[in-house]
């Protein structure tokens, strides 16, 4: 099912960034919505955004499409120490419980309140409202393992076939 | 009996268990049977946790057949209070157990049968394994009105639900399991789902309640032992597996390294009760005290299992001042469960003076607290 079907328009594709100016480092301003960061991706589906050392944590559109409306959330405690790949909750949905692994080594700071009354904002918002965790990023370089939205965006293509 | 070292490398080794009904150099054909000796339910979710995490299951497929002596199992974000009556199962010796996938609550007994469909991540498809199981049921009973609806249940007759669904998605591996009830004691599993317990709020998954009936209330030939025969040459057929069955003992550690530390956990009160998300209680208790009838309000928040915020408020000079704070404070940072209750309510009876009234009305007290939890 797709986002479409409970009448909330999927998010708009992003157009890549392109460099305005050579040897200029590119931001990207006409991205809506999206922090400064720009978004990284794990193969298992979920994203991790940096801005100011804060890396915001959330799963994909991919991901939210293929598990159905979320019932409940099962996130970590402020101040939990993860390591990359490490289980940090779960995400119940119609189909299954779904374990969430952290993209990054670091420390949770926040976590997503709203999720506990509202948990189907990971369906309906997953890049934005429906974001999971807040967590400091202990190692900058794992950032380069993950992949960018093009990447991603790549990724998925070649795993639906 | 599996010898130990032959079941451990078949699930972990990319070893390839052709039938000879195995396509010509299919690797898709892999997989295994596995019935569990036991009855216990913590052992035997623990080996469904030991499968997930240990088999490689990237091209092969499990299935495991398995039986509870009588126990509730309560879905992964659920709440046990909001679920069953807890009394009535400490009163008859049933186990509470709380699964790792989702879903609402069961009650198992020998009269039901469990199945688990291992596969990889990418080959779950609980569907497909629903219409297995109504194949087996109409290979045993062709004229048997059963069917799949669209929440993974099967339905009886068109009403009367006979299996429930629950799933797990992990990293790479994936489960589906379902109950199938063929003689269950069902007038013990209403009482045991119903819950007592009032005021409770929480962002919980709750069960969806649904009538049941038994297979063998239908058709005697439909008993448990036929049904396991029936799903397993169904699943060797589907999946071209050896539709050989190989049993395996939970107990032991070393066909299932690590099993032992998998059972205690579950076991533990910390899982079972302690992974309850976040509630709140607010309700109120009549006691009956001599010729009159008090009004008692208790509140309370309960986090992990444990009372984060306690407050019972008892009609003025009934009891001395403070002393209710007192009983509050005391709950405050326990465990939500009578047991606790108890020991608190001894270890002030102790400090107490020679006040039998006092004494009586507290016992009072303490009692309907405990009824709560």
């Amino acid at each position: 099912p797709s986002a479409a079907s409970w009448g909330v328009p999927a998010p708009p594709r992003q157009a890549p960034c392109t460099r305005a100016y050579p040897g200029v480092p590119f931001s990207c301003p006409l991205r809506t919505g999206a922090p400064r960061g720009s978004r990284k991706f794990t193969d298992k589906h979920e994203w991790i955004s940096v801005d100011n050392g804060i890396g915001t944590v959330g799963i994909s559109n991919f991901a939210q499409e293929a598990l159905g409306d979320v019932v409940y959330c099962s996130l970590p405690e402020v101040g939990t120490k993860l390591n990359k790949h490490d289980e940090f909750g779960a995400l119940e949905s119609v189909k299954a419980a779904s374990e969430l692994y952290s993209p990054l080594t670091g420390e949770v700071t926040e976590i997503n309140a709203a999720l506990a009354e509202n948990p189907g904002l990971v369906n309906k918002s997953c890049y934005q409202d429906g974001w999971l965790i807040k967590m400091t990023v202990e190692n900058p370089t794992e950032l380069d393992e993950l992949m960018s939205e093009d990447a991603y965006e790549k990724y998925i293509k070649s795993i639906e076939e | 009996m599996a010898l130990p070292w032959a079941l451990r490398s078949c699930l972990q080794r990319p070893c390839v268990l052709r039938s000879r009904r195995a396509p010509l150099g299919g690797a898709a054909g892999a997989g295994l049977i596995l019935q569990s000796l036991s009855d216990d339910v913590y052992q035997n979710l623990a080996v469904e946790d030991w499968i997930h995490e240990q088999a490689s299951l990237e091209n092969r497929q499990v299935l495991f057949l398995w039986r509870n002596a009588p126990a509730v199992v309560v879905g992964r974000h659920q709440n046990p209070w909001q679920e069953c009556d807890l009394g009535l199962l400490r009163q008859k010796g049933i186990k509470l157990a709380r699964r790792r996938s989702g879903g609402g609550a069961v009650y198992h007994d020998l009269g039901n049968i469990n199945l688990t469909f291992f596969t990889s991540r990418k080959r779950y498809e609980r569907m497909d394994n629903l219409e297995l199981v109504v194949r087996a049921l109409r290979a045993l009973s062709p004229r048997l009105d059963v069917r799949v609806t669209d929440r993974y249940d099967i339905v009886l007759g068109g009403r009367y639900k006979i299996s429930g669904t629950a799933a797990k998605l992990g990293r790479t591996a994936a489960y589906h399991h379902c109950t199938l009830l063929c003689g269950a004691d069902k007038s013990l599993l209403s009482a045991v789902l119903k819950s007592p317990y009032q005021g409770l709020r929480s962002n919980a998954t709750a069960s969806v309640p649904s009538a049941v009936r038994n297979l063998l209330e239908e058709d005697p030939a439909l008993t448990c032992e036929r049904l396991l025969e029936a799903v397993a040459e169904e699943y060797a057929a589907r999946h071209h597996v050896d539709r050989h069955v190989t049993l395996i003992n939970p107990a032991d550690e070393a066909v299932l390294p690590g099993i032992h530390r998998k059972t205690k956990e579950l076991q533990t009160w910390e899982w079972v009760y302690g992974k309850t998300p976040k509630f709140s209680v607010s309700t109120y208790f009549d006691l009956t005290y001599e010729d009159s009838v008090l009004q008692v309000k208790v509140d309370m928040e309960v986090k992990h299992g444990k009372i984060e915020v306690c407050n019972i408020d008892v009609p003025e000079q009934w009891l001395p001042p403070g002393l209710c704070q007192e009983l509050a404070k005391s709950l405050t940072g326990s465990r939500f469960c009578p047991d606790e209750v108890t020991v608190l309510a001894s270890a002030w009876l102790r400090t107490c003076p020679r006040d039998d009234e006092l004494r009586h009305k507290w016992n009072l007290l303490c009692e309907n607290v405990r009824m709560l939890m």
